[in-house]
């Protein structure tokens, strides 16, 4: 290391005399990482290897809860030595604004990075790698709660000096080696720190496993790929009589409901299409929303469609790549179902059914239910699904269908006469089908939750007594609430929000 | 437990003139066995339990030193233990997290502090403040304030950390006074070197042992002595500890002698105090600090002579001392008072009063105090500021936190999951939460828990609760916190006041939050291997509770109808339910490695794994607010129609089972499925499997698997996971 001869007396404020300062600066690193995920050995590699080459080397971290998911960070700094140094002041906090070098695995720990100033223009080489692990925030909500992967790169992106997000877990499943020694190849790659690849391998050498993570310590040396962009939407090819937004998932839609149940299904599901559209007011974007969550409620799962859907052929590859298995070894497949007798029952014709849930329900039977862990792969739990399939023909004349249809007319004709009041709202009544879904326990609970906000938001606007404009965003507020919590309290204090704004001027409402 | 230190442990032998690498708290062990101690003891704790775990493997070089280790059931204990350097010249070390520890331990610190020792004790505490912190914020200089304790603080670099523990030995023997090490957290994780020396035999050990010591009533803490012994810690330790910290420069001034500002900082804080002013142009990488400043490696007792000379002269002095109250702050300014000199004195006038001393917030109080004295300096101009805002604007959502939750398969989880649908079931129940990986329940999706108030404390703190709420309140422990005081302060006070309270005990077999240690009920075969087997429920019936239920914890159905039960018992008093499973963690550092090898020798063995069918899952997610495994996660539904995202299962599933657990006692749904691989099929299962495929291709079915020939060829090794 040539590293001495930048050691100069540095400029200083007048008034003070300190002989023999440096100018030497560490390169500053900050490693953000979630428990579980090797930050631990990626730290250590980093700075073993930094000895090796020589260098002064420091590192700590805030292990948080260390294995168990948490975020977790590490900080490190190195600085080239000379003959004759001291022993260094290294930090041991990143400073906001002060960091050379970021290591990310986790888009979304580093876009809080980003947000807490540690990535800055003028220094932040920010490596990171294009992958989510979803918080339990995100996974909890009844419907998309993940944010924009996109936006997240975005503010890497625009912080850092220069961002190399790529696709290294593609790239660490590719060599069979772990995310940490992608990363760490790509830190070598960047020159940013003057550690030669060696002294990293030589670093590695001296760890756990280090055939495959010198595999991919040397994969992400070369280079990485550029993240897998999302495939683009499908052209709107399909029933050219449709709006052009609806017309892919219309064409979607009629090939569910055929397997579903019957062309004659699919038929009626374009009539109806049709219908919607050629209604005044009418735009794609209602007629995509209804394609859409039409073709879903037509074809809402019940016994017979799970069965059906656990005996597919396109099941057993996604099985067999899953269960890692080997020539000679056997996979069995159990499946986790327990219809209750709401389920089974509503199987049979309405008559006959509504007088069973009577029966059942007088007894205090509704709560029980079998546990039947049924096995494809066996000849008897195949009998079992196949003769539940074989049910299809069946279908049209169960309770669970007749009902079913019920709430289709209901629906559809709240969207009909929501069109009269305009287009946004009925988009926002077509779009509140999305509530409805799940089995047993979770559809009782979402159908309710659906039917309290029709009551609360809709039938005060089709009542003219909140305006068709106000309405509609009360109805996507609501929808929000009951998906963003939906055992809690959100749907409760958003209905009740929005009853108080109903009931305290219903004409200054009117005016706006 | 499997962890191994291999690495560590050989630099635990490293000898005169060797060069140490490793962290700061294995330079301290390194460090203690150089000072000669005779005993070591402690109670697990981040961020010190890294202490004992690496002695606990290094048993052939403490029998050669002759050094007692003792894994002390609390810091209590630990405390305790010290009381052999009351009355031996031996030297002895214990270690614990802080403040929580000391707050367990100050009983016996009281004891120890006033008769005092004649064999160095030295008290390592891990000062879990700040960012990563896991205790309520408190400082550990309270309790050396009270108690008379040293408090040394080290700058955090290796050569400084072993110097003081080196010196805090020797300084609690000059002064007969017992010395505490605070390390932070950053501190004890911080990697260097320092060159170490041999590691020497102590006078007093199990090679060597002590005569009984003759009966003196003066080394009681037991009055009358107490009271001349109040006066000699003042009179005479004080001002020996006082000569000692000053003859052998424990305080280290750096900078220049002349100047007209100063700075005095804790040790622990002076390399982020360098950061900051190496970026004001006021130092260097090296520490060569253009500033006169007085490092306090010993923050308690302060020397009253060192501090007035070092103020005397200055126009003004700036004390950088985290955390609140300012006790140090206070005591200089009293020197000051006291010596007549009227040096401008600051402090958390510029700095806050509360909170981490992180570079932002230290750069901030120093810009303060040099424009107050027209110091000049090089402002930092940060872009930080700047970039956040970027970034905020460009992710145009408010993050959402990332809390730690139960580990994939964590057998603690299912009991929450029971319990929150208890709730749901019926209603809100008071719930008294612990400390220890149970208190992650406290957080999504679970969020359990109305309070926390200690280790092991979470039945005493519903005494009141029980009684005087609509329905019996639920309290959660583990078994750590059960073992550490839990018995005695929860079991036993409810059995003997008959609380109406409900005790569910996570019997894990391990210490697991804290790094997997071995308690009582630790079975002997796994962990550390020196678990005693003690069940669980025979210490709760020995103290006399009546009502017992044990559960599998992944039965998930068993433990909500158990619950159920608890609530609703006609009978009054304490139910307890002890939930069972093995340290998720623990069982896979056992079975992975077992497992690889029975399959790569060719023995029969069975993997399962977890499944989600997204044509299946209606994308509601249900599954994932009962359960929150790190494993079950989102996928895009890969169906046009539904547009929301999917439950999907990734490949760290451990097959623990709870998935189908919850779809069934929740009633949710029949997404899930388990994939049994039978590895090394034996005749048995490839005879049935040829005849259960033969009878599905005749009714319609294609098998998922053929069946492989009778003798299989040589078994295909898989690489270990």
């Amino acid at each position: 290391m040539s590293a001495a001869s930048d050691d100069r007396s540095a400029e200083r404020p007048e008034g003070l005399n300190q002989p023999r300062t440096t100018m030497r600066q560490p390169t500053r690193i900050l490693i953000a990482a979630l428990g579980g995920e090797g930050g631990g050995v990626l730290v250590d590699w980093i700075t073993r290897a930094a000895i090796e080459a020589g260098l002064h080397a420091t590192r700590t971290s805030i292990p948080g809860v260390a294995q168990r998911t948490g975020a977790t960070t590490y900080y490190v700094e190195v600085m080239p030595a000379a003959p004759g140094d001291p022993v260094p002041v290294l930090g041991l906090n990143a400073a906001p604004g002060r960091v050379d070098v970021f290591l990310g695995t986790e888009l979304l720990e580093a876009a809080r990075r980003a947000e807490a100033g540690f990535l800055t223009r003028d220094r932040t080489l920010a490596i990171v790698a294009h992958r989510r692990a979803y918080t339990v925030t995100e996974k909890s909500e009844g419907g998309d709660g993940r944010l924009d992967e996109s936006r997240l790169a975005q503010a890497v992106r625009e912080t850092a000096r220069e961002a190399l997000i790529a696709d290294y877990e593609a790239l660490a499943r590719q060599t069979g080696a772990a995310l940490n020694a992608l990363m760490l190849g790509a830190l070598a790659a960047s020159n940013a720190v003057p550690i030669p690849p060696d002294a990293f391998r030589a670093a590695i050498r001296a760890g756990k496993a280090a055939d495959s993570n010198l595999r991919g310590f040397e994969a992400g040396l070369a280079g990485a790929p550029e993240p897998a962009q999302p495939p683009a939407p499908r052209a709107g090819t399909g029933p050219d009589d449709l709006p052009e937004e609806a017309r892919a998932l219309a064409a979607e839609g009629v090939k569910r409901l055929t397997d579903f149940q019957d062309a004659a299904l699919a038929g009626h599901y374009l009539a109806t299409l049709r219908r919607f559209a050629a209604l005044p007011g009418a735009d794609g974007a209602l007629v995509a929303a209804l394609a859409r969550h039409l073709a879903l409620r037509l074809s809402s799962e019940d016994v017979i469609r799970v069965a059906q859907l656990k005996l597919r052929d396109a099941r057993r590859p996604r099985l067999a790549a899953e269960a890692k298995a080997r020539p000679g070894d056997i996979v069995h497949v159990v499946e986790f179902m327990k219809p209750g007798p709401a389920e089974v029952l509503s199987l049979l014709p309405p008559s006959l059914a509504r007088r069973a849930l009577r029966f059942v329900e007088r007894r205090g039977w509704m709560e029980k239910s079998i546990a039947l862990n049924v096995s494809p792969t066996r000849p008897l739990g195949f009998l079992r699904l196949r003769l539940l399939a074989a049910l299809r023909g069946w279908r049209p004349r169960t309770l669970k269908h007749a009902e079913e249809q019920a709430w289709i007319a209901e629906w559809l004709a709240l969207v009909e006469r929501a069109l009269r009041l305009g287009a946004p709202l009925a988009r926002e009544v077509a779009e509140s089908a999305r509530l409805v879904k799940g089995y047993a326990a979770t559809d009782a609970r979402t159908r309710q939750a659906w039917r309290r906000i029709m009551d609360a938001v809709l039938l005060p606007a089709l009542d003219g007594r909140l305006p068709p404009d106000l309405a509609a965003d009360a109805l996507l507020q609501a929808r929000l609430a009951a998906q963003k919590d939906p055992e809690g309290d959100a749907l409760d204090r958003t209905l009740a929000a929005i009853a108080a704004r109903i009931a305290s001027s219903p004409q200054r409402l009117a005016a706006e | 437990m499997e962890v191994s230190f291999r690495e560590e442990i050989a630099s635990l032998r490293l000898g005169e003139g060797e060069t140490f690498r490793g962290e700061g708290i294995l330079a301290v062990t390194k460090a203690l066995l150089q000072s000669g101690v005779s005993y070591v003891g402690g109670y697990q704790g981040a961020p010190v339990s890294h202490l004992m775990d690496v002695l606990l493997q290094s048993e052939d070089l403490l029998q050669e030193l002759g050094v007692h280790l003792q894994t002390c059931t609390g810091e209590a204990a630990a405390a305790a233990m010290l009381g052999a350097s009351v009355v031996y010249p031996m030297r002895g070390a214990v270690t614990w997290k802080a403040i929580v520890g000391t707050n367990v331990a100050a009983d016996a610190l009281s004891n120890l502090s006033s008769p005092g020792v004649i064999g160095g004790a030295l008290i390592v505490v891990g000062e879990d403040y700040g960012e990563g912190a896991s205790v309520a914020q408190e400082r550990s200089h309270a309790f050396a304030l009270k108690s008379s304790l040293i408090l040394l603080d080290p700058r955090p670099d290796l050569p400084t950390i072993v110097r003081m523990v080196e010196q805090g030995f020797a300084l609690s023997e000059a002064s007969n006074t017992p010395a505490m090490l605070e390390l932070r957290i950053r501190a004890c994780h911080v990697f260097g070197s320092f060159v170490a020396k041999d590691n020497r035999r102590a006078p007093v050990s199990f090679r060597n042992p002590a005569v009984p010591a003759r009966f003196d009533y003066g080394r009681l803490a037991h009055p009358p002595v107490t009271f001349p012994q109040e006066a000699d810690k003042v009179s005479r330790r004080l001002p020996a500890a006082r000569r000692y910290i000053l003859e052998h420069g424990l305080n280290e001034t750096l900078g220049p002698t002349e100047g007209e500002l100063g700075i005095i900082v804790q040790g622990g804080l002076f390399n982020a105090l360098n950061a900051e002013l190496a970026a004001m142009g006021l130092s260097d990488a090296f520490g060569r600090l253009c500033i006169p400043t007085l490092v306090l490696n010993v923050t308690h007792p302060l020397v009253p002579e060192q501090i007035a000379g070092f103020c005397a002269g200055k126009r003004g002095v700036l004390v950088l001392e985290e955390g609140a109250p300012d006790y140090i702050e206070q005591a200089i300014a009293q020197i000051l008072r006291k010596a007549d000199l009227n040096t401008p004195l600051h402090g958390k006038d510029f700095l806050p009063l509360a909170g981490e001393y992180a570079p932002p917030v230290i750069a901030a109080g120093l810009a303060q105090f040099l424009d107050r004295y027209g110091q000049r300096f090089v402002a930092i101009s940060s872009l930080a500021p700047a970039a956040a805002g970027a970034a905020k604007a460009a992710i145009g959502a408010s993050l959402p936190p990332r809390a730690p939750t139960f580990c994939t398969g964590c057998p603690e989880r299912p009991v929450f999951s029971a319990m929150k649908l208890l709730r749901q079931e019926t209603g809100p129940v008071h719930v008294a939460a612990d400390i220890g990986c149970h208190a992650f329940a406290t957080f999504a999706p679970f969020h359990q828990g109305n309070t926390i108030l200690g280790y092991g404390m979470s039945l005493a703190s519903a005494a009141a609760v029980a009684g005087t709420n609509q329905r019996r309140p639920i309290a959660v422990m583990g078994d750590g916190g059960f073992w550490h005081n839990g018995l005695n302060t929860g079991v036993a006070g409810a059995v003997f006041n008959r609380d109406d309270a409900v005790l569910v005990v996570m019997d894990n077999g391990y210490s697991s939050a804290t790094g997997l240690q071995d308690i009582p009920s630790s079975r002997e075969a796994s962990g550390e291997g020196r678990g005693k087997a003690v069940p669980v429920e025979r210490a709760i019936k020995g103290v006399g509770a009546t009502w017992v239920r044990t559960v599998h914890t992944y039965d998930v159905r068993g433990v909500l109808r158990t619950l159920k039960d608890a609530l609703s018992d006609p009978v009054k008093g304490l139910k307890v339910i002890v939930a069972r499973g093995e340290c998720m963690l623990a069982r896979q550092k056992r079975l992975r490695p077992a497992q690889a090898k029975a399959i790569a020798a060719g023995t029969r063995v069975v993997q399962s794994r977890f499944g989600v069918d997204p044509e299946v899952c209606t994308g509601d997610h249900a599954c994932i607010r009962l359960n929150g495994c790190p494993s079950l996660t989102l996928k895009p539904s890969g169906d046009l129609l539904k547009d929301d995202p999917v439950a999907h299962v990734n490949n760290d599933c451990v097959g623990c089972g709870l998935c189908g657990e919850v779809a069934h006692a929740a009633q949710l749904c029949p997404s899930f499925y388990r994939l049994d691989v039978i590895r090394n099929p034996g005749w048995l299962d490839i005879w049935r499997l040829r005849v259960g495929n033969w009878l599905l291709r005749l009714l319609g079915g294609t098998p998922i698997t053929e069946a492989p020939p009778l003798r299989p060829p040589a078994a295909v090794p898989v690489p270990a996971e």
